[in-house]
């Protein structure tokens, strides 16, 4: 399980002028989840794209399963639910996921059986003889889910997978996503949705401006970001907070939710003064806890102080 | 070569689903045999049986011969053939002749079974009709002029057979010599005989340019539009990813080109079927043989349904490749149009060539037409069915044919697999050149 499912070196992608992907590389590693993270433009839909060979680098190169292969050849391996969702809206449900299978090397009577069973496990077969166009937007998402799926591939790569979804179907999505991986099958989704990374991914990458910012376990990048950070949940009197909080010598860094907010402790400071002073003045507290820093907060940190440095460079 | 037939079957199978496709293909024969009988219809009137009343105010008895050379008219040319005119002779003199003749006229020119006794028309004769020629009818179908020039010669020969036998003439004789010349035209070509009528090879090369042109530019438009109705749905973005440009474009053009020859198959197959049934069709709508005959409806030899099906399927593919080229560099179906005007050109100058074809099909204009790829599908089958081809042209003119059409897939795969990912943006004629070379 050690080779990697993806290896992107040194990649970069230019599209007229402006740099999508800029010497990118990273290593997706077999079995387990790996999260894409980055904010709207970092290039994610970029580099899926490039690892699924729709689009071919202007420099570096992709490897998958270490083979010389393109995806194209070893597509019958690779699952991919694009970013932007598109069927044939004509097409009766059924026959478009055997169409679908069809197109990845499986037979049709198969691909009939495999399709049948996923409209079921998605909990539309019943929807299986109606055209796609009758379905609502969500139920042709979870269609294509399938149609990704459906030939069992060992790498499958899921753009912006829980975007337009209702809770309930997100959740049915996160258990198939879970599943897969279980099975040590290797998942890579992108999102910019941190709190899902954060729970469902075992590791992440976090790339702005076509740039790597962050790669590891979510483990690791936690530890890597260090400092310490507390939760705290207000219940009244938030007000009187507010002069603690704005102090650079106790506080490095507040983000403030309103009835909630997630700081991180200055060098030095220690959260027990913090907790102290807050209560000397009277403020409601709810919940007080010193915790990891969320993959939120880090991206935020990071992506924003790339931003930040970029363009003080650009400036200077 | 399983995920080109997949492509293939599933561009096939949903085109063949649609309420267009079934219309189309229902309508369009129930349109071609309402041409065949719509005038075969409105031109029978003329060729029911007319009952004819003959005043006879001749002294020499003129009334028989003519009324017996009326009877002997047939509708239509088969030994059960019906009379064309029921007739009946009144003899009349020179001074009753305008009375007996006014009272037949008084029931004459009603239509249908108005009048129990009526009559379609009433001719007079009198002494003056055998030595001038000169005799009157008076009649409700004087418009038709088929009617009235059967009417005449029928009534010229009697007239003929009549002075020669007063002049001594054998009636036999007189029945010999005036037997009609039959025409029959049939088509030489480089010293051989085609087989064929002038007019038959007339249709069939008109009939063939004009199929080719018909199918090239509605199954080329679609192609054309199923490639930017996959590029607006963004489906292209999970096939490209499992097929090759040259996989996905072969499966399109050879699936939607499957479809228009299945199209084209029924279409076919009822013009055969109209045609070798085309008598009891006619019987059926109350029409007589002679009437369904005058409609040729032309057969094609089986050397010629091998060529024009040969170059149909071939330009097929070579006009929808290029089609398809052009859905992949636009993004709606209007830009498409100022791509797709030069392929309409060439379609429109293929079909044309046609005509000048037709007049001189052994010319230069015609022969280098037919090794043209682009024009070749309509040249060379109506070449074909003119004159004879050499089967060295015809070789190399597929050779060309074919030649072109890989050239042009593969164009049309190196414009499509850039183009169809190019969303919202339209190519500069360098930037396609950067896409083909890239």
């Amino acid at each position: 399980m050690t080779a990697a499912s993806v290896r992107i070196e040194s990649v970069t992608k230019r599209f007229s002028g402006h740099t999508a992907v800029n010497r990118l590389s990273m290593e997706v590693a077999a079995g387990g989840i790996f999260g894409l993270l980055g904010p709207n433009g970092a290039g994610k839909s970029t580099t899926i794209r490039l690892i699924m060979g729709i689009l071919e680098p202007d420099e570096g190169r992709i490897v998958l399963f270490d083979s010389p292969h393109g995806s194209r050849a070893l597509s019958q391996r690779i699952g991919y639910l694009p970013e932007e969702r598109g069927l044939y809206k004509k097409m009766k449900v059924l026959d478009h996921l055997i169409f679908l299978g069809e197109t990845k090397g499986i037979g049709r009577a198969d691909a009939r059986k495999r399709a049948q069973a996923w409209l079921e496990r998605l909990g539309v077969s019943e929807w299986a003889l109606k055209k796609v166009e009758d379905l609502s937007k969500g139920m042709q998402q979870k269609v294509q889910f399938a149609g990704a799926l459906l030939h069992e591939p060992e790498l499958v790569i899921l753009d912006e997978p829980f975007s337009g979804l209702d809770p309930v179907n997100a959740q049915v999505m996160k258990d198939i996503v879970v599943a897969i991986a279980a099975e040590g099958r290797t998942v890579l989704f992108s999102t910019h949705v941190m709190e899902q990374a954060e729970r469902m991914c075992d590791r992440i990458a976090i790339i702005a401006r076509g740039e790597m910012v962050v790669n590891g376990t979510v483990a690791q990048v936690k530890e890597d970001f260090g400092g310490r950070h507390v939760a705290l949940g207000f219940t009244h009197d938030k007000a009187r907070a507010g002069n603690i909080l704005a102090d650079r010598a106790l506080v490095a860094h507040v983000d403030d939710y309103g009835a909630s907010a997630e700081l991180q402790m200055a060098d030095g400071a220690d959260p027990e003064q913090l907790l102290a002073a807050l209560v000397r003045e009277g403020v409601g507290l709810r919940r007080f806890e010193v915790v990891e820093p969320s993959l939120h907060a880090i991206f935020i940190a990071k992506v924003g102080a790339e931003a930040a440095t970029a363009h003080a460079g650009v400036a200077a | 070569m399983k995920k080109i037939l997949a492509v293939v079957r599933r561009e096939f199978v949903e085109r063949v689903r649609t309420k267009a496709f079934v219309i189309s293909t229902v309508l369009l024969p129930v349109f071609m045999v309402a041409m065949v009988l719509l005038p075969a219809l409105m031109m029978s009137g003329g060729d029911r049986a007319s009952r004819v009343a003959v005043v006879d105010a001749s002294t020499t008895g003129l009334g028989q011969p003519v009324s017996h050379a009326l009877e002997s008219e047939k509708l239509g040319n088969g030994p059960n053939a019906k009379s064309r005119y029921a007739v009946q002779v009144f003899p009349a003199t020179s001074d009753d002749l305008a009375k007996v003749r006014d009272g037949l006229i008084a029931s004459t020119g009603f239509s249908g079974d108005k009048q129990k006794d009526g009559w379609n028309g009433v001719l007079v004769l009198t002494d003056d009709t055998l030595a001038t020629g000169k005799l009157s009818y008076y009649g409700g179908n004087v418009g038709s002029l088929e009617s009235m020039s059967k009417l005449q010669r029928a009534i010229s020969g009697a007239l003929a057979g009549v002075r020669l036998g007063k002049s001594g003439v054998d009636a036999a004789l007189v029945k010999r010599a005036m037997a009609p010349a039959d025409l029959d035209t049939t088509k030489v070509s480089d010293g051989k005989l085609t087989g064929q009528s002038g007019q038959e090879s007339f249709m069939i090369a008109y009939f063939m340019g004009f199929i080719l042109y018909i199918a090239i530019l509605i199954y080329g438009q679609q192609t054309m539009t199923s490639v930017i109705e996959e590029k607006t749905s963004r489906i292209m973005e999970v096939l490209t990813s499992s097929l090759t440009p040259f996989q996905m474009l072969l499966g399109k053009v050879l699936g939607v080109g499957a479809a228009g020859l299945a199209q084209m198959a029924i279409w076919g197959g009822t013009v055969f079927v109209l045609s070798s049934q085309r008598t009891p069709l006619a019987a059926a709508f109350g029409m007589s043989a002679d009437a369904a005959q005058s409609f040729p409806i032309p057969s094609m030899a089986p050397g010629l349904l091998l060529v024009f099906l040969l170059y149909f399927a071939l330009g097929f593919m070579l006009y929808g490749a290029l089609y398809a080229a052009i859905g992949a560099m636009c993004n709606t179906i209007q830009e498409t149009q100022q791509y797709a005007i030069f392929v309409t050109v060439f379609i429109i100058v293929g079909f044309f060539a046609v005509f000048a074809l037709i007049k001189d099909p052994t010319g230069p204009l015609g022969v280098t037409m037919s090794y043209i790829p682009f024009f070749a599908p309509f040249t060379m089958p109506v070449r074909w069915s003119l004159t004879s081809v050499p089967p060295l042209e015809l070789v190399l003119s597929l050779a060309l044919m074919v030649a072109t059409l890989l050239a042009c897939v593969w164009l049309a795969a190196r414009i499509y697999r850039t183009g169809i990912l190019m969303y919202g943006k339209k190519p500069s004629w360098r930037e396609l050149w950067r896409w083909v070379r890239a």
